[in-house]
């Protein structure tokens, strides 16, 4: 009897350390009708969090996805080792993979990965880089993607107002260092302002960004938001990729609670998402691409930093799955015109660090209640 | 204040089950360490559970509570199979009980996060939105909503979850099982002198295998329980330390359901502290960091159990594996 069961539990540890090894290759996907002996030619490589993030990271994934199926082009994601607490040596190495797998394109989204970028790139000049939410590095073989977040924080925080709610939240990820986030926030609190104004109502916003650092839901987020929630707050802008997962399970026990989406629009996740400040990652990338395979880099992307706002369709709210009622489309569509025309240029003066209430101060009809 | 006492309340009840989860498996002589890896496991299966459910079966999505019931239900059995990796180690091989502990919590996580990373490119499983029989669309939620209760009854019955119920009426149950039934009697009496207890024909393999089983299935509950109420409503391969806690209020609890059940809603309320304490005005103008917070409950571990070594009764047979040849 002994030894069958030993016997047994060797086989199944021999079982285990073959399923850990088929598991390790099973890291990143490829979705495409894989040349494989020519390697994957578009890479992804994410930022903090993970690729299905309903936001940054899925939305450039997305995109990249769309041009590889749409073209025949093979593909694959990487994620940098280590997660959330990923590092610049994790970034390179997962570059260099990418690079050895036989990338001709890297897809790289967020502002972290500019280090990781920079080494990778200098080595390896025949390799592209798309530096989404980044800047322009000096390098021909660097192209940069930004987003003027902070108009579509402008729309969603004037939408809201104009809807008729007056307690506004607002949580971000990044820990108040990531710039896209403080746009975000920042256009949010203005167009809340500008509503306001017009409105003659005051109203106060809770602003915070304690919880969700590495852009990940929580539990001290989720029992915060809830006490926001408690405390009469109607929306919570929930503007940070998975974060979204923790406000929702917090707004799930108030009934009138209502959330705003980020990156893309949210409003499949659940019914108590009103709106969501979008920006056109999908679309920029999927073009960028083109740009690329069409033989364009040298011309229009080479050490170029695209600025995308409203005017190129960069930003935006979701008019597809419009669900407010006071604020109608029309509304919305008014104010995206005086945007995107440049009458209306929502600030995008933000400090580096963010991580206080200083900033926030002396806002027309707006108070922000620093958390 | 209402506020912070449901919350209280939620962050409570895991770890009250789990605390006696890890009275059951120590009062029959096996410490369970793994605790905290059974929470995640049956977390993660109760997780698969409700979603399969939520996305397949329009029935439940009408019927929620009776679906949480089920994930309950799911999760139970889930950590109760887990469990018998340690038990089936420790008993039948008498493997280093703590060491056979550390293996599954280790394990865990890392079954759990293969699994969600192959099945769902995440790192963690959540359980999404649903279809109801007549095409509306539901969130995941089990919450129970009473918002025009009096004040008082609002900290039990509004904002609440029948897990809530199930777990303390289970609690009481268990406890009277414990000291009131003779299966209970033969369970401790196993943990303190098994070679007494086989003596008189118990059999303490039995009793052992009884008392880590019935804890796997009450962690595996506790754990599901845990990332339905109190964490998101996803599964992502960790328990914020849950079990490890409990494990601690067990020994606070000096072994004893009174003592856990204390044990748990102090630890419930520091623990909900260090997140609702920008919330109220007082806390808010001490203008404390929110790391000091953070730091308390685990900080009053450590001083509890410095200051309560000495009058410690812990199972005198505990962690010694039985061998009927050593009577």
């Amino acid at each position: 009897m002994k030894k069958i069961v030993k016997t047994l539990f060797a086989g199944a540890m021999a079982f285990s350390l073959v399923a850990c090894s088929n598991g390790g290759e099973a890291e990143g996907g490829s979705d495409t009708p894989a040349t494989t002996d020519e390697g994957y030619k578009i890479a992804v490589v994410t930022d903090v969090g993970q690729l299905m993030d309903k936001g940054f990271n899925q939305g450039t994934y997305e995109g990249a996805q769309a041009y590889a199926d749409a073209h025949g082009i093979s593909m694959k994601y990487y994620q940098p080792a280590n997660g959330s607490d990923a590092t610049d040596n994790d970034r390179i190495d997962a570059m260099k993979q990418a690079v050895e797998n036989g990338a001709e394109v890297i897809v790289t989204p967020g502002f972290l990965q500019a280090t990781a970028i920079e080494a990778v790139a200098k080595e390896n000049p025949d390799v592209k880089f798309v530096f989404v939410d980044g800047w322009a590095m000096g390098m021909d073989n660097v192209t940069a993607i930004v987003y003027k977040e902070q108009e579509s924080g402008y729309f969603a925080g004037y939408a809201a107002v104009k809807e008729g709610y007056t307690k506004l939240g607002f949580t971000g990820g990044g820990g108040g260092a990531n710039p896209a986030v403080n746009r975000y926030g920042y256009g949010f609190v203005q167009g809340a302002s500008a509503a306001a104004t017009e409105e003659g109502v005051d109203v106060t916003i809770k602003y915070s960004y304690k919880y969700g650092e590495t852009f990940s839901a929580s539990t001290e987020l989720q029992t915060q938001i809830a006490g926001w929630y408690a405390n009469g707050t109607e929306v919570v802008f929930a503007c940070g990729g998975s974060m979204f997962q923790s406000v929702l399970s917090a707004a799930a026990e108030y009934e009138n609670a209502k959330i705003i989406g980020v990156d893309v629009d949210q409003s499949g996740e659940s019914s108590k998402v009103i709106t969501s400040a979008m920006k056109g990652l999908s679309a920029s990338v999927e073009q960028v691409l083109g740009q690329f395979y069409d033989g364009k880099w040298d011309t229009e992307l080479a050490d170029v930093a695209q600025n995308l706002g409203a005017a190129d369709d960069g930003t935006g709210l979701p008019t597809d799955t419009w669900s407010m009622t006071n604020f109608s489309v029309d509304d919305y569509k008014a104010l995206f015109d005086k945007v995107a025309s440049g009458e209306l240029t929502p600030s995008a003066d933000v400090p580096a660090d963010a991580n206080n209430g200083d900033w926030l101060k002396g806002i027309d009809h707006v108070t922000v209640e620093f958390e | 204040m209402i506020f912070i006492l449901q919350k209280t309340l939620i962050f409570t009840i895991p770890l009250l089950i789990v605390a006696l989860a890890g009275m059951f498996a120590e009062r029959s002589g096996i410490i369970n360490i793994a605790l905290d890896g059974i929470m995640i496991f049956g977390a993660f299966i109760g997780a698969v559970v409700a979603f399969n459910l939520r996305k397949n079966v329009p029935f439940f999505v009408d019927h929620n509570q009776l679906l949480f019931i089920v994930c309950m239900l799911a999760a139970a059995l889930a950590g109760a199979i887990f469990s018998f990796l340690l038990s089936f180690s420790a008993i039948k091989f008498r493997a280093n009980q703590t060491i056979g502990g550390t293996a599954l919590n280790l394990l865990a996580p890392a079954i759990a996060l293969f699994l969600i990373k192959v099945f769902t490119a995440k790192d963690q499983m959540e359980m999404g939105m649903a279809v109801d029989s007549a095409g509306g669309r539901h969130d995941f939620s089990f919450v129970i909503s009473n918002g025009n209760l009096p004040d008082f009854l609002k900290i039990f019955f509004d904002k609440t979850y029948i897990s809530t119920f199930v777990c303390i009426i289970l609690f009481i149950i268990l406890s009277v099982f414990m000291y009131k039934t003779k299966t209970g009697l033969r369970i401790r009496a196993c943990g303190e002198n098994p070679q007494a207890a086989d003596s008189v024909g118990i059999n303490v393999y039995k009793m052992r295998y009884l008392g880590t089983t019935i804890s796997g299935a009450l962690a595996g509950l506790g754990g599901y329980v845990y990332i339905a109420t109190v964490a998101n409503g996803t599964a992502s391969g960790a328990v914020a330390g849950m079990g490890f806690l409990a494990l601690a209020i067990m020994i606070f609890g000096n072994w004893n359901p009174t003592g856990i059940a204390l044990g748990s809603l102090m630890f419930g309320f520091l623990k909900c502290l260090s997140v609702v304490y920008s919330q109220f005005a007082f806390t808010k103008n001490l203008g404390l960091p929110m790391y000091f917070y953070n730091i308390i409950p685990y900080l009053a571990v450590l001083i509890v159990l410095a200051f309560s070594a000495g009058k410690s009764r812990a199972p005198k047979a505990e962690g010694i594996p039985y061998d009927k040849g050593q009577r």
